[in-house]
C-alpha cells in the first residue's frame, strides 16, 4: 500500500504546470523523432543530456521518459504509412499495418496502434508500479558479485539476441567496452588508453558516442545507399475505428501487453522478440475474417505487436530503475543521465529519492494520455512530417549532431572524435553489427569493472567469490546459456526465422 | 543465397590474388587490432600492486583479451564466407552496392566543417555544412537548398546562442548578429 501512497505523491509532482510542460515537450519530441527516419529516442535523449546541468532531475526524467514512450508511438506511424519499417521495434507492425493502409484502412491501423499503445502502456506502467518494489525488496541484499553477474548477463544477452551472428554482437559489445575504458581510472587515478591526448583524460562523452554512432553513422550509411525513389506515404485523415475494429482489437492488445512487459524487463529481451511473438500468436489465433485477412492487412496484426512494443518499453524501466541495469540503448543513455546527476539507480534510489522515482513513474501515465491525444487527431500532421525531403532531413540531423557535440566543450577536437565514431557507426550498419550492445557496453562497462573490483577486494583475491552467492551463480549460468543457446539451435532456428524477414 | 551480389561488386575482381578480400574483413581486422592495442596500451599503465584487490590493469586486460578472441573469430567467420545483414532503414536501399563517393563526399564536407568552424563561425560554417550535405545527398534545387541552409544556420544560432545561452563561435559575423 505504501507504493500506492508514493505513487499519489508522484502524481502531485508530475502534475505541476512546469513538469506537465516537460512531459508535453518530451512526448511531442519523442513522437517527432519516432516518426522521422534516421533518428530515434536514444539519440534524442543523448543530445538532450547537457540539459541535466540546468534542469532539476525530476523534470529531466519526466521529459526523457516522454521521449522514450513517444518514440514508440511515432515509430508505428512510420511503419503504417510508409512501405518500409521504421524503428526496429515497429518492424512487425509494418507487415500488416502497411497493407491495411494500402487497402484504405490507414485510419483504423493508426487508431488501433495508438489506442493499443495507450492501453498497453497504461497496464504495463501499472505492472511496473507493482513489480518495482518487489524487485527492490529482492535486490536490496545484492552484493557487488551479484551486480557484476547481472552486468555480464546483460552483456551476453544483448549481444547474442540482437544480432543473428553472436560474434558480431560480441564485437559490438567489445567496441563499446573499449570506449568506456578510455580516461582516468576512478579508483586509482591512472590514465588509461588516452594515447597521451589530454582531452581524452575525462573519457569520451556519452553524447559524442551516441550521436556519432546513431546520427552521423546513419547519415553516412544513407549517403552510401540512398533510395532514389521518393518515399510513398499513404495519405490519411483523422485516426478512428469502428465497432468491429474495437471488437477485433481488444484481445490482441491484452495479449500483446502480456508478452511485451516481461520481455522488456529481461536483459536482451527488448521489443523485437515480443512483437514478433505477438504477431505469430495473433496469426495462429485468427478465425473467420481475421484469418482471411492475415497477410493482406489484418487489424489484429497491428494491435498485438503495437501493444507488445509499448509494454516492453515500460518493462525496460523495471531493471533500469530497480537494478541500474539498462536493457536497451535508450535505457542505457537514461542511465548515463542518472549518473550525470550523481544518482545511481537501484534499490537505494527508491529509498533515498522516492519523489524522483515515483514522480517519473506517475509522469508515464500522464505522458501516455498526452500521447493518445497527440496521436489520434493529429495523425495527418505526423504523416506530413514523413514527406520532409530526405537531403534536408539528413543535412539537418548532422547539423544538430554537430551543434550538440560542439556545445559540450566548445572544442572542435570533439567534432573529429564524432567523425571517427560516425565512421564506426557506418561500418557497423553496413556489416550488420547491432549498435545497442556497444552503447550498453560503454555505459555499463565501467560499472561492471567497479563491482568486479569490489567483489574481488572483499574476497581478498579469491576468484570463487564471484560464484559464491546463488544469485550470482545463477545469473552467470544464464549468461553462459545466452551465449551458447544460439550456437546450439542455429540450424533449425534459421529455417523458421528467414521467411518473416 | 542472397549474398552473391555482396561479393560481386568489390573492387578486387580483376586481381585473382585479392579474391578473398571483402570490405567486412576491414572491420573485423579493426576489432582484432583494437584488442591488441588495448593490451599494449594497458601495459604502460603502472599498476599499484600494493593495494588490496585489483589494480587499474586487470579489467582492460580482460576486455582487450576478449576482444582479441572475438576479433579472431570474426576474421575467421568473414574469411569462411559469413556476413552480417546490413541494417534496414527507411531511406536505405539495403540491396544497393555501397556508394563510396557518397560516403567520401559527406566525410569531406564534415571534416572541412570541423576544421574551419572556429574560423568561419557557426552561422557561415553551419550554413555551408547544411548546403554541402543536402546537395551531396541529392537535393535537386540548389537555390532552394542554399536558402534553407542560411535559414538553418541563422535560426540555430539565434535559438541556441541568444535563446538558450549555448556558446557557439561567432566568427567574422561576431557582433553583427
Amino acid at each position: 500500500m505504501t507504493s500506492l501512497h508514493l505513487l499519489l505523491d508522484g502524481f502531485a509532482a508530475a502534475l505541476t504546470p512546469v513538469n506537465l510542460l516537460y512531459a508535453l515537450a518530451g512526448v511531442t519530441l519523442g513522437t517527432l523523432v519516432g516518426v522521422l527516419p534516421g533518428i530515434g529516442p536514444a539519440m534524442t535523449v543523448a543530445l538532450l543530456l547537457p540539459i541535466t546541468f540546468t534542469v532539476p532531475p525530476a523534470s529531466a526524467f519526466i521529459m526523457f521518459a516522454g521521449i522514450y514512450y513517444g518514440g514508440m508511438y511515432g515509430g508505428s506511424t512510420t511503419s503504417i504509412l510508409l512501405n518500409t519499417p521504421g524503428e526496429s521495434s515497429s518492424m512487425i507492425t509494418a507487415l500488416e499495418g502497411n497493407k491495411m493502409a494500402r487497402r484504405g484502412r490507414a485510419a483504423q491501423a493508426l487508431a488501433t496502434a495508438a489506442i493499443g499503445s495507450f492501453v498497453a502502456g497504461t497496464i504495463a506502467t501499472a505492472l511496473l508500479v507493482v513489480a518495482a518494489p518487489a524487485v527492490v525488496a529482492f535486490a536490496i541484499s545484492f552484493g557487488p558479485e551479484d551486480y557484476f553477474a547481472l552486468a555480464i548477463l546483460a552483456f551476453t544477452a544483448v549481444s547474442s539476441v540482437l544480432s543473428r551472428s553472436v560474434v558480431r554482437g560480441l564485437a559490438s559489445l567489445g567496441l563499446g567496452l573499449v570506449i568506456g575504458l578510455v580516461g582516468i581510472d576512478q579508483q586509482t587515478g591512472q590514465a588509461r588508453l588516452t594515447l597521451g591526448i589530454p582531452q581524452l583524460l575525462d573519457g569520451i562523452d556519452v553524447v559524442i558516442v551516441a550521436v556519432g554512432l546513431f546520427a552521423l553513422g546513419e547519415a553516412l550509411y544513407v549517403a552510401s545507399r540512398l533510395r532514389h525513389a521518393p518515399p510513398s506515404v499513404v495519405p490519411v485523415g483523422r485516426a478512428w475505428m469502428g465497432r468491429a475494429d474495437w471488437r477485433r482489437s481488444w484481445l490482441p492488445w491484452l495479449r500483446g501487453t502480456a508478452l511485451g512487459f516481461p520481455f522488456g524487463a529481461l536483459p536482451g529481451g527488448g521489443a523485437e522478440i515480443p512483437t514478433f511473438l505477438s504477431y505469430a500468436a495473433e496469426r495462429r489465433l485468427a478465425r473467420g475474417v481475421a484469418r482471411e485477412e492475415y497477410g493482406k492487412g489484418a487489424i489484429e496484426g497491428v494491435a498485438g505487436p503495437e501493444a507488445a512494443n509499448n509494454a516492453s518499453a515500460a518493462g525496460t524501466l523495471v531493471p533500469l530503475l530497480t537494478l541500474g541495469l539498462p536493457t536497451s540503448a535508450t535505457a542505457a543513455i537514461m542511465l548515463a543521465a542518472f549518473q550525470q546527476y550523481g544518482l545511481q539507480p537501484g534499490p537505494q534510489l527508491f529509498d533515498h529519492d522516492p519523489a524522483l522515482v515515483w514522480g517519473m513513474i506517475a509522469s508515464l501515465f500522464v505522458g501516455n494520455t498526452m500521447l493518445l491525444v497527440l496521436n489520434l487527431p493529429l495523425a495527418p500532421l505526423w504523416a506530413r512530417v514523413l514527406r520532409v525531403p530526405r537531403p534536408y532531413l539528413y543535412a539537418g540531423i548532422v547539423l544538430f549532431a554537430a551543434l550538440g557535440v560542439y556545445a559540450l566543450n566548445g572544442s572542435a577536437v570533439d567534432l573529429f572524435v564524432l567523425y571517427v565514431l560516425g565512421l564506426l557507426g557506418y561500418a557497423m550498419r553496413r556489416f550488420g553489427l547491432p549498435v545497442a550492445p556497444a552503447v550498453i557496453g560503454m555505459i555499463l562497462g565501467p560499472m561492471a569493472e567497479i563491482q568486479l573490483r569490489r567483489a574481488l577486494a572483499i574476497g581478498a583475491g579469491d576468484v570463487t567469490v564471484l560464484v559464491r552467492s546463488p544469485v550470482a551463480a545463477t545469473l552467470l549460468a544464464l549468461a553462459a546459456l545466452a551465449l551458447l543457446a544460439p550456437l546450439l539451435r542455429r540450424l533449425p532456428a534459421r529455417e523458421e526465422v528467414t521467411p518473416t524477414g | 543465397m542472397a549474398h552473391g551480389w555482396r561479393n560481386g561488386p568489390q573492387g578486387g575482381s580483376q586481381d585473382g590474388r585479392r579474391s578473398w578480400w571483402r570490405p567486412e574483413l576491414g572491420l573485423a581486422v579493426v576489432v582484432l587490432a583494437l584488442g591488441v592495442l588495448v593490451i599494449a596500451g594497458t601495459l604502460d599503465v603502472s599498476a599499484a600492486a600494493s593495494r588490496l584487490g585489483l589494480g587499474p590493469r586487470f579489467f582492460p586486460m580482460l576486455v582487450g583479451g576478449s576482444l582479441v578472441v572475438v576479433g579472431l573469430f570474426y576474421v575467421l567467420d568473414v574469411l569462411r564466407g559469413g556476413h552480417g545483414d546490413p541494417e534496414e532503414s527507411e531511406d536505405v536501399d539495403a540491396a544497393a552496392p555501397a556508394d563510396r563517393r557518397g560516403v567520401g563526399l559527406v566525410s569531406g564536407i564534415f571534416l572541412a566543417f570541423a576544421a574551419l568552424l572556429d574560423v568561419l563561425g557557426w552561422v557561415i560554417g553551419a550554413s555551408l555544412l547544411f548546403f554541402g550535405l543536402s546537395v551531396a545527398l541529392g537535393a535537386g534545387h540548389k537555390g532552394r537548398a542554399a536558402v534553407v541552409a542560411v535559414v538553418m544556420g541563422v535560426a540555430t544560432y539565434l535559438l541556441f546562442v541568444k535563446g538558450l545561452g549555448v556558446r557557439l563561435p561567432g566568427g567574422p559575423l561576431e557582433g553583427v548578429i
